[in-house]
């Protein structure tokens, strides 16, 4: 079961602070956007792989590993564009590269979870000024992916036990089957929330506008560093779109 | 025809051995399976009607290799009650919900209909056949689980922690169910932490430490074991009557006659 993609390391992406790393996400997305050139795109996407293996010592098979199942999409989208423009060769390569493009968006996301601890990042949505509740609704959903994993095997157990089986019948009746099981997880997540809540607000959740909080994340010079050459790049880039014109096409 | 457990040993995929070596018999009897928790008691419970396959060892059901049947098939000779009866509850109402089992093994609507009414009728239950199961109460819905596992009529049954949370009342009739059902020829695994169930309605008793079977026998002969070796309370009822050297009873009546001669 993959839900936390995070892993343990010792690089440089992994010490960042994680304020930093989603502006840095953030930045690399809107230089994504900028440029539409299969010039730009198809480089990028190696450049970002080489970005993430130097930096953050993600390996090439690990990062291709969580990009695995976006592949589908590469090569619909390299499909498509190679029918719907002409020549179409050029299509093809407008294709690989928005395919590519979507592809370091994915990377870009897995390599954020992959160097950053949960808590760490919704720390660093709470202090980039992300309401509370809003941290604690997320940390709250990935704490029990887990749980109603474990509750949902449970339940099929009991179903099988009564002589359920998922594999036989065709698809509707499948689908017909799976309310077996749904219903009752249904019922145990919503009697789980229910619970949660209480004991939330036995707990004075909410009392207090303002929060402290027991682990704190801090900038350090390392991290101004960081955010200054993010800021720079991202400047050069305006410039080379806009002022040079380089590297966007004209589509039609 | 019995359950047989030859050497059985379990290992969940990258962690340590649950059950290590376990040979075990059953057969129409009541069998109390006791120990601590994380001691391998529902490991061993979903090998016997193939949840769990062996990693290592045969578990055999009547002459059926655990390895070579579907639960679906076992299910038909083993039922397993869950100890959240509400984990299995799904249908708008308790005769549609009872029903699901034996339509599953692909019977009869007339056969269907005959089984549904007979096992609700031996969980004291009849007449319920048109409410939610969710509108029942907890002792209720601990004997509408134990009904639809029933209405399969599996020849054994394993009951996973069946009074567990349950009033005096629900406990008891549960407990009655539970001899009952026993006395109709039916074989019952009773996984428990309870061990008043075990003195009242347990035949033999097996018990489970890490893994291992550690002992295997007699009701009394358990008891006179040092219990608190295995995280397990010896019942108040065992204690006097040790104390005051009446030997061995089951209940409070016996234990007075006993005193009075």
């Amino acid at each position: 079961m993959i839900y936390n993609f995070y892993v343990e390391r010792d690089s440089i992406l992994h010490t960042l602070d994680p304020r930093v790393k989603l502006i840095g996400s953030a930045s690399i997305i809107v230089l994504l956007l900028l440029f539409n050139s299969p010039v730009v795109l198809i480089p990028f996407f190696f450049l970002i792989m080489l970005f993430v293996y130097i930096l953050g010592k993600i390996t090439f098979y690990e990062q291709y590993r969580v990009l695995k199942p976006l592949f589908p999409i590469l090569v619909i989208t390299i499909v498509v564009w190679a029918f719907v423009y002409d020549p179409w060769y050029k299509g093809t390569l407008i294709g690989v590269a928005y395919g590519l493009r979507l592809l370091t968006f994915g990377l870009i996301a897995f390599s954020l979870l992959m160097t950053t601890t949960q808590r760490e990042l919704i720390l660093g949505f709470i202090k980039l000024k992300m309401p509370y509740e809003y941290g604690l609704t997320m940390t709250i959903a990935l704490r029990y992916i887990p749980t109603l994993y474990m509750l949902a095997l449970n339940i099929m157990d009991a179903q099988k036990a009564r002589g359920w089986e998922m594999e036989k019948g065709n698809i509707l009746v499948r689908i017909r089957k799976m309310s077996a099981v749904l219903i009752p997880l249904l019922i145990a997540s919503i009697k789980t929330a229910h619970e949660l809540s209480i004991a939330l607000e036995s707990r004075a959740f909410g009392a207090r506008k303002d929060r402290t909080f027991l682990y704190t994340i801090e900038m350090k010079r390392r991290d101004y560093v960081a955010l200054l050459l993010t800021g720079i790049i991202l400047i050069i880039a305006l410039y080379v779109r806009y002022s040079l014109g380089f590297g966007h096409i004209k589509l039609y | 025809m019995m359950i047989q457990v030859k050497n059985l040993w379990h290992i969940y995929e990258g962690r340590k051995e649950a059950l290590r070596g376990i040979n075990f018999r059953m057969e129409n009897e009541i069998v109390a399976l006791v120990g601590p928790n994380g001691s391998g008691k529902t490991t061993l419970a979903k090998h016997l009607n193939g949840l769990l396959k062996p990693t290592k060892g045969d578990v055999i059901i009547d002459g059926m290799n655990t390895k070579e049947h579907s639960v679906a098939e076992l299910s038909k000779l083993v039922g397993y009650v869950f100890q959240n009866p509400e984990h299995m509850f799904f249908e708008e109402n308790i005769f549609k919900e009872v029903s699901f089992g034996p339509r599953n093994l692909g019977l009869k609507e007339e056969e269907i209909r005959e089984r549904v009414f007979w096992a609700l009728k031996e969980v004291n239950l009849n007449g319920y056949e048109n409410r939610t199961p969710y509108s029942l109460s907890g002792g209720e819905k601990q004997r509408l689980a134990i009904a639809c596992v029933l209405a399969m009529k599996p020849k054994y049954l394993i009951l996973d922690e069946p009074t567990t949370g349950l009033d005096e009342r629900s406990s008891k009739s549960v407990r009655e169910i539970i001899k009952n059902l026993h006395k109709e020829g039916h074989g019952i695994l009773l996984i428990t932490h309870e061990m008043d169930l075990v003195l009242e309605v347990a035949q033999r008793v097996v018990l489970l430490y890490e893994g291992r079977k550690v002992f295997d026998g007699p009701v009394d002969e358990f008891f006179s074991l040092e219990l608190r070796n295995y995280d397990l309370n010896k019942p108040e009822l065992l204690r006097i009557s040790h104390e005051l050297n009446v030997g061995f009873v089951r209940t409070v009546e016996e234990f007075i006659w006993r005193l009075t001669g």
